[in-house]
């Protein structure tokens, strides 16, 4: 019971996300919008000659402001919508029109008791508002959430239903808008008795939030962190932001509830002095640890990492801190110590909880669109200038802040002897941390989609196969998925698949991944449509590592790979070699390149097994397992390394296009040697053909050489 | 079983072009080689396990023989090694 409650609320918070993805940038439009045409801000930055009212540039900038604000006007719309086709399971577009036509029928009937009872004058002060020209109850965004739950349910429920023959026009997905209408036409009529009484509870909870004072915003502050782990804290969070557990107060004349609300009307009323803190209370405290913080104790985990570990690491931590500082998503730094130390994340959840009550107390008033980073820092504080927001005291309880983790985390580290990144057993773990940033450069030098199949392949054989999926969605990090039997689950297969931690409840699964998380649902959804998803395990089983470059018509033994030009000059077939032990193909078959650059370079992704002590030949292992000898030179052996020079060692893990050795063309040839240099598949024997498929003058990432 | 130890004599040791000849030769044996050095083991049929032991001139191997025909294969070997490394 329970873990199904967890669940339900898991499919909440997820549903969120799709309104939710929206702010920012309806946030930054607004923003920037009602910053310049504020007429304070305006004088202090001496813009008034070049924005003034009438003028193009105000108008624009006006238009900006005014359509950031009708998103935030009509999120309880986008709430009723989003919502609904969050929690749907199929036919999600036809939940999506239900949600809105529900939403419509249910403040019409509302709008219409009000009407038959006397009109606004007869009901009880600041409880109603205009939602979309309808005159209705005060719900917030919560009777957006009302609407897309119930939605949702009508939808499950009923989108395939088989209606008798006369009616069957009517039938499956075509009655799902019908049967909302119906039920909100009365659940409206019910509303409008009912929710008076709901309004009291929460103005009164309201009240009680407010009466806490700093103790509330510090309980309220770790009881949010403590929610990521499950990621729980929109739905928490939520009420407070959008409805009037966060605040009420009149702003130009209208009721606005909710902090978030209160802040951006604050932010575009032209008249603001100064925003309130009642409001951004509940805001504020994310900036100093997310900006300030959590980057520090990045790198105080950087500092502790084993030495041979440090370049890897770093490049995961800076990647995390960076993401962290400008946009204010933290899991990925936070799932790095999560796992390996809740300890560590509980205090952690204290010192957040003690930055919320620390903006409160200094008065600070700075809000935020989504999440607390660098850019909802400058538009909604620093240029709103101080005297608004006292967002110095951001920075200065930021450095303190920066110290303070760092010295808890590199002190904690060292004396539990964490196993934070870079400092595990040469074990998997490791692996997971370099596989991962490998993953990340490679995405971010290639920009290629040919890895998701393996990756997707190791999902869905760490999820326990097609048949045991019963729903997929993703939020910001991480993939959420429903499986119908959790014991098939395999959490070591799904961490091999770049996941950063794995988190059960029940028939729920949420593997962490970091913000590209969408593109892995996305490409696992792919995948699930195609016919190789039936079989995950044939790629999984030979081929551990997710990476892969080709599309595999059914693999033999060895999984097919396409290897990259290892360096620029013109292709030769092997058989032009002049030595027999490599033209003969007695080491295996391959192609050879006539170098005109005195470069070596990897082509394909994997780990360095040997370089020769007379650094003239690397030999490396794909990630599918591929066994390829490169050999600068024919009989440059004999050279004892003069001339070459190595830039990689035993064991470590390449990209792609990472440069292996460099050597002096004119040295070596001067000395009498050819600089063909072949690229060996060593272990033809276990593919069915090595091809190459280039001719003439390559370079690297051209594809060169196809074995399958 | 069959063991007998070698020490390298060529100049490059085993490299690609010896390894490749001793993996070819490996294989038209019967018996499964196995080639030790300094605590290491690695199957003489596979080429990228002998290059990576890394043998250079100066270096004593250790190499053993197992199979049906272990008598003739190691006599072979012994002779190859011999007359290439």
């Amino acid at each position: 019971m329970k873990s199904k409650i967890f669940g339900v609320l898991q499919r909440v918070g997820r549903s969120f996300m799709l309104p939710i993805a929206l702010l920012p940038v309806a946030g930054l439009l607004l923003g920037i919008g009602s910053s310049f045409t504020n007429a304070t801000t305006l004088e202090t930055y001496h813009l008034t000659n070049i924005i003034y009212e009438g003028g193009i540039l105000y108008t624009i900038l006006d238009i900006m402001a005014k359509t950031g604000s009708a998103v935030f006007d009509n999120l309880a719309l986008l709430f009723a919508m989003g919502v609904a086709i969050g929690m749907a399971k199929k036919e999600k577009e036809v939940a999506a029109l239900s949600g809105a036509i529900a939403f419509l029928i249910m403040n019409t009937a509302i709008s219409a008791l009000i009407t038959a009872n006397g009109g606004v004058e007869s009901m009880a002060a600041n409880s109603t508002t205009s939602v979309l020209g309808i005159t209705t109850l005060q719900m917030g965004v919560f009777g957006g959430i009302i609407v897309g739950l119930g939605v949702a349910a009508l939808h499950n429920r009923f989108y395939k239903i088989e209606l008798p023959q006369v009616l069957s026009f009517f039938g499956g997905t075509r009655f799902v808008p019908i049967i909302s209408s119906i039920v909100y036409l009365i659940v409206g009529i019910v509303m409008y008795f009912v929710w008076p009484v709901i309004q009291g509870w929460i103005a009164s909870l309201g009240d009680l939030v407010l009466a806490s004072g700093y103790a509330g915003t510090w309980i309220y502050g770790i009881i949010e962190r403590a929610l990521i782990p499950f990621g729980l804290h929109h739905v928490f969070y939520m009420p407070f932001w959008q409805t009037e557990v966060g605040g009420a107060m009149m702003i130009d004349g209208t009721l606005v509830q909710g902090a978030q609300n209160i802040f951006f009307a604050e932010l575009a009323s032209k008249s603001t002095t100064q925003f309130s803190v009642s409001a951004t209370r509940f805001m504020s405290g994310k900036f100093p640890f997310m900006i300030f913080g959590l980057p520090a104790a990045a790198l105080a985990m950087y500092h502790t990492a084993r030495p041979e570990k440090k370049k890897v690491v770093g490049g995961l931590l800076l990647s995390a801190a960076l993401t962290a500082m400008l946009t204010g998503i933290t899991e990925p730094i936070e799932f790095t110590f999560l796992f390996v130390s809740p300890l560590m994340y509980g205090i952690h959840c204290v010192l957040a909880g003690l930055s919320y009550m620390l903006m409160h107390i200094f008065n600070v008033g700075v809000g935020m669109t989504f999440s607390g980073g660098l850019i909802d820092l400058t538009l909604f504080g620093i240029l709103q200038g101080n005297a608004k927001t006292n967002w110095i005291w951001i920075v200065i309880v930021g450095l303190v802040y920066a110290v303070v983790y760092y010295l808890i985390f590199s002190l904690m580290i060292k004396h539990f002897n964490y196993k934070t990144p870079g400092r595990e057993a040469d074990d998997e773990e490791t692996k997971l941390y370099t596989r991962k940033d490998v993953d990340a450069r490679k995405a971010a030098s290639s920009g290629t989609a040919s890895s998701g199949d393996n990756v997707s392949a190791l999902i869905l054989q760490g999820l326990g196969g097609k048949a045991n999926l019963s729903d997929i969605d993703a939020c910001a990090t991480r993939l959420r998925i429903t499986v119908k039997d959790p014991a098939l689950v395999q959490d070591s297969l799904l961490k091999q698949s770049g996941a950063s931690g794995v988190i059960h409840k029940g028939n729920g699964v949420q593997i962490i991944y970091g913000p590209q998380v969408s593109v892995v649902k996305s490409r696992f959804e792919d995948y699930l449509d195609s016919p190789d998803s039936n079989n995950p395990a044939a790629v999984v089983d030979s081929a551990p590592a997710p990476e892969t470059k080709a599309d595999a018509p059914a693999a033999p033994a060895a999984k097919p790979i396409v290897l990259g030009a290892h360096m620029t000059g013109k292709i030769l077939p092997l058989s032009e070699v002049e030595d027999e032990v490599f033209s003969a193909g007695i080491l295996g078959e391959g192609v050879a390149i006539e170098p005109t650059e005195g470069k070596l370079y990897a082509p394909c992704d994997g780990t360095i097994d040997n370089v020769t002590d007379t650094h003239h030949a690397v030999s490396m292992t794909s990630a599918e397992g591929c066994e390829i000898l490169l050999h600068v030179g024919i009989d440059t052996v004999k050279l004892g390394g003069k001339f070459f020079n190595v830039h990689v060692k035993d064991g470590q893990a390449v990209v792609r296009g990472d440069l292996l050795l460099s050597f002096d063309m004119k040295g070596i040839r001067e000395a009498g040697y050819k600089l063909t240099t072949p690229m060996i598949v060593c272990n033809t024997d276990e593919y069915a053909s090595v091809t190459p498929i280039a001719q003439g003058n390559t370079k690297p990432g051209k594809n060169i050489l196809e074995i399958q | 079983m069959k063991t007998f130890e070698y020490t390298i004599k060529d100049e490059v040791g085993i490299h690609a072009r010896p390894a490749g000849l001793l993996v070819s030769k490996v294989k038209a044996l019967g018996s499964s080689v196995t080639i030790e050095k300094g605590g290491k083991s690695a199957s003489a049929s596979k080429l990228f396990a002998v290059m990576g032991l890394g043998v250079v001139k100066g270096d004593t191997i250790k190499i053993t023989v197992e199979g049906g025909d272990e008598d003739t294969a190691a006599t072979e070997l012994q002779a190859f090694f011999e007359a290439n490394l």
